[in-house]
C-alpha cells in the first residue's frame, strides 16, 4: 500500500490499517504476557522476579530452580508458542485455500497419519529399545504426517485439484488412519494403548530445546512463503471463480499451500501430539478482529494460535494445583465454547 | 484492428459436445457484442472457453495471436472474464480486494496511478460509500458491481462478461453498459457480454450473437438478429421490433408461444 495516501478512500483505509496494526501489537503483547505467565506457573514455587532475574542471569538461581526454569519451563513455554504459531498459520491458510471456515490443518488427515505413525512407534517400541522415545516416536509421526501431505498432493495432481476433491480425500485419509490406529490399539498391550491415547490428546511437557528448535525452524522456513502469497490469498476470498477470472492460477496456489500446511502440521504435532482446536479457532479469532486481508490475517493467526496454546499451557498447570493436565484437554475445553460462540456470532459471514 | 477472431470452435464435456462450430466475424476495436439466447444455449460456456478456462478445439485469436499460445502474463494483460456468480460474502473490504487483485495479478508502475484508478472505478460504479464496508454487508447488486470492478481494475482490452447486470436495477444497468461501451472505445478493445435482457441488448450492443443449444442461430446487427422468426424459434415468444415515430426501435413482446 502506498505511503503517500492522498484520496479520501485511501485515508479511510489507512485508518483501518492503523487499527489493525494496533490490534496485532496488542496480540503480540498478550502473547508475551502469556509466555511470561507460562514460565512462572508450575508446581515448584519460584518467585516471579526471581525467575525474571534467572532469565537474564541463570547463575543467580539455585541449581534446582535453574534446571526447572531453563530445562523444563522455558522449552515447554516456548514450544507452546511455536506449535501454536505453526497451527495458527496452517489453519488460516487451510481455511482460505479450501474456502471453508470450518477447515483446520487436521482436515487434510495429516495429523491422523501422524497419530498412526506415533501409535506404530509405541507398539513396536520394545523391539528397538536402544532408540529413545524422543527420536523414534516423533520421527515416525513426522514421516507419516509428511506421507499424508504427499498423498494429498499426489491426489490433487491426479484429479482436477478442486477444493471439494481435496476435502473429500482428506476425510478419507482421516478415516483410514483412524481405522489403522484403532486396529493397532486392538492388538496392543494395555500400557501401549494408554500411551497412544496420551499422545493423541496432546502434551507439551515432553518437549525440550531440540524439539523447540526443530518446530521453530520449520515455521521460520514456511512463514516467508506464506507472506509472499498474502495478496493472492486475499484475492481468493472473493470466491474461487473470481480469483481465477482475475488471472490467478488457483490450482497451483492450492498445491503450494497444501505443501506448506502439511509441513507445518507435521512438525507441529510430531513432538507434542495432535493438539486440537488451535488451528481452527486461532484463525477465526484473527479474522474476527482483523478482517480478511491476509497481510494482517496471516500474522494475526500466527499470534492468536501462539497466544491460545500458551494460555492453554498456563491453564493446564494452574487449574488443578500440583497437577499438569495434558494441554490437548484444555485446548478442547476452552476451544469448544469459544468456537461455538464464534459460529453464532459469525453466522452471517460464513 | 482485430481484437478477437473465433473460427470453428467446438467444445465437449467428456463425450457430450456442448458447443458446435462456433465462428464469428472479427471483433474490432470499440465493438460491444451481446451474446443472447435462452438458458442452456451455451453463452457462459463460450465465454469461459474464450477466457481460457475450458479446453476447446478450433482457433481463437486475440489481437492477432493464438489464444492458447499466449503467456499467462499476456493473457492477463489482454483480457478479463467476469463470471456469472456474485463475489462471495466475507469480511473482505472492496477497496482491499481491488488492491489485492492489482498486486497479485498486475504490475503496478505507479502507486498513485493505481490508487487513482481504483478510486475512479469505485466512484463510477457507485461503490465509494461502501468501499471500506465488509462484503457480507453489501446487497447482491453492489456485490455484482464489485465483481465488475474486479474485472475492470487491470484495464484489460478484451472484456468477457457473463450476465454483468443481472442483479442491478435499471439505473445501474444503463450506467454500467454505457461505461463499458466507453471503456471499449478508450482502451481500443472490445466487450462481449452475455445478456438475458433483450431490450438492453438492442439498445447498447453494436452486434448480437443469438445462440441456441450450443450453436449460433444468427449473428449481426440487432435488427437482423431480433427478427420475429428467430425470437419465435429460439425463445418461443411472439415478439417483433417496432420503429417509433421518434426514430427509436423497441422490442414489442406479445405473448409466450407453445413449445
Amino acid at each position: 500500500m502506498p505511503n503517500n495516501v492522498t484520496s479520501p478512500l485511501s485515508i479511510e483505509y489507512a485508518q483501518i490499517k492503523r487499527k489493525r496494526l494496533a490490534l496485532l501489537l496488542a496480540m503480540l503483547v498478550a502473547m508475551i504476557t502469556s509466555l511470561m505467565l507460562d514460565i512462572s506457573t508450575g508446581p515448584a514455587n519460584i518467585g516471579f522476579f526471581e525467575l525474571l532475574q534467572g532469565l537474564v542471569d541463570p547463575d543467580s538461581l539455585e541449581m534446582r530452580y535453574r534446571i526447572i526454569l531453563w530445562d523444563v519451563r522455558l522449552p515447554d513455554a516456548l514450544i507452546a508458542i511455536s506449535v501454536g504459531a505453526a497451527l495458527g498459520l496452517a489453519g488460516a491458510e487451510t481455511q482460505t485455500v479450501l474456502n471453508n471456515p470450518l477447515a483446520s490443518p487436521y482436515t487434510l488427515g495429516v495429523s491422523a497419519l501422524a497419530a498412526l505413525g506415533a501409535s506404530l512407534a509405541i507398539v513396536i517400541h520394545p523391539s528397538i529399545p536402544e532408540l529413545s522415545d524422543r527420536v523414534v516416536l516423533p520421527m515416525m509421526a513426522l514421516m507419516f504426517a509428511l506421507l499424508g501431505g504427499f498423498l494429498i498432493l499426489a491426489f490433487t495432481r491426479m484429479t482436477d485439484g478442486s477444493r471439494e476433491h481435496v476435502i473429500l480425500f482428506g476425510i478419507a485419509l482421516v478415516f483410514f488412519a483412524n481405522a489403522m490406529t484403532a486396529g493397532l490399539q486392538y492388538v496392543a498391550s494395555a500400557e501401549a494403548v494408554q500411551e497412544i491415547v496420551f499422545w493423541t490428546i496432546g502434551n507439551l511437557t515432553k518437549a525440550g530445546w531440540p524439539e523447540f528448535f526443530v518446530v521453530t525452524l520449520a515455521f521460520l522456513i514456511v512463514f516467508p512463503f506464506s507472506l509472499r502469497h498474502v495478496w493472492a490469498m486475499t484475492l481468493i476470498r472473493a470466491g474461487e471463480s473470481h480469483a481465477v477470472s482475475s488471472g490467478l492460477n488457483v490450482r497451483r496456489m492450492r498445491t503450494w499451500v497444501i505443501l506448506r500446511i502439511s509441513v507445518l502440521a507435521a512438525f507441529a504435532v510430531c513432538f507434542v501430539g495432535t493438539i486440537g482446536f488451535i488451528g481452527l479457532v486461532g484463525p477465526h479469532i484473527a479474522r474476527l478482529l482483523l478482517g480478511e486481508d491476509h497481510r494482517f490475517l496471516i500474522p494475526g493467526s500466527v499470534l492468536c494460535g501462539a497466544l491460545l496454546l500458551s494460555t492453554a499451557s498456563v491453564l493446564s498447570k494452574a487449574l488443578l494445583p500440583g497437577v499438569i493436565i495434558p494441554v490437548g484437554i484444555v485446548t478442547a475445553m476452552i476451544g469448544v465454547p469459544v468456537f461455538l460462540v464464534l459460529i453464532i456470532q459469525q453466522r452471517h459471514r460464513l | 484492428m482485430s481484437v478477437l477472431a473465433i473460427k470453428d470452435l467446438n467444445l465437449s464435456f467428456g463425450r457430450k459436445q456442448v458447443l458446435f462450430d462456433i465462428s464469428l466475424p472479427d471483433l474490432r476495436s470499440g465493438d460491444m457484442v451481446g451474446l443472447i439466447g435462452p438458458n442452456g444455449a451455451g453463452k457462459s460456456t463460450l465465454l469461459q472457453a474464450l477466457a481460457g478456462h475450458l479446453r476447446y478445439e478450433g482457433e481463437v485469436r486475440v489481437f492477432g495471436s493464438s489464444a492458447t499460445q499466449l503467456s499467462a502474463a499476456r493473457h492477463r494483460e489482454y483480457m478479463a472474464f467476469m463470471p456469472q456468480s456474485l463475489i462471495q460474502k466475507s469480511s473482505l473490504l472492496p477497496y482491499e480486494l481491488l488492491w489485492s487483485a492489482l498486486r497479485s495479478t498486475a504490475s503496478i508502475s505507479s502507486q498513485t496511478d493505481a490508487e487513482q484508478r481504483i478510486d475512479s472505478l469505485l466512484e463510477t460504479l457507485g461503490l465509494s460509500a461502501v468501499a471500506n464496508q465488509p462484503l457480507y454487508t453489501l446487497s447482491g447488486g453492489k456485490r455484482q458491481l464489485v465483481g465488475l470492478a474486479l474485472s475492470l481494475v487491470r484495464q484489460p482490452r478484451l472484456l468477457l462478461l457473463d450476465e454483468p447486470t443481472s442483479a442491478l436495477d435499471l439505473h445501474w444497468r444503463l450506467i454500467v453498459l454505457d461505461y463499458l461501451k466507453q471503456e471499449a472505445r478508450q482502451q481500443r478493445g472490445a466487450v462481449i457480454l452475455a445478456l438475458h435482457d433483450l431490450d438492453l441488448a438492442l439498445s447498447h450492443c453494436d452486434r448480437l450473437v443469438l445462440m441456441n443449444q450450443g450453436r449460433i442461430v444468427a449473428a449481426g446487427v440487432p435488427r437482423e438478429v431480433l427478427t420475429q422468426a428467430h425470437l419465435a424459434r429460439v425463445y418461443h415468444v411472439d415478439a417483433n421490433l417496432v420503429d417509433t415515430h421518434s426514430g427509436d426501435t423497441l422490442l414489442h413482446i406479445k405473448k409466450a408461444l407453445d413449445t
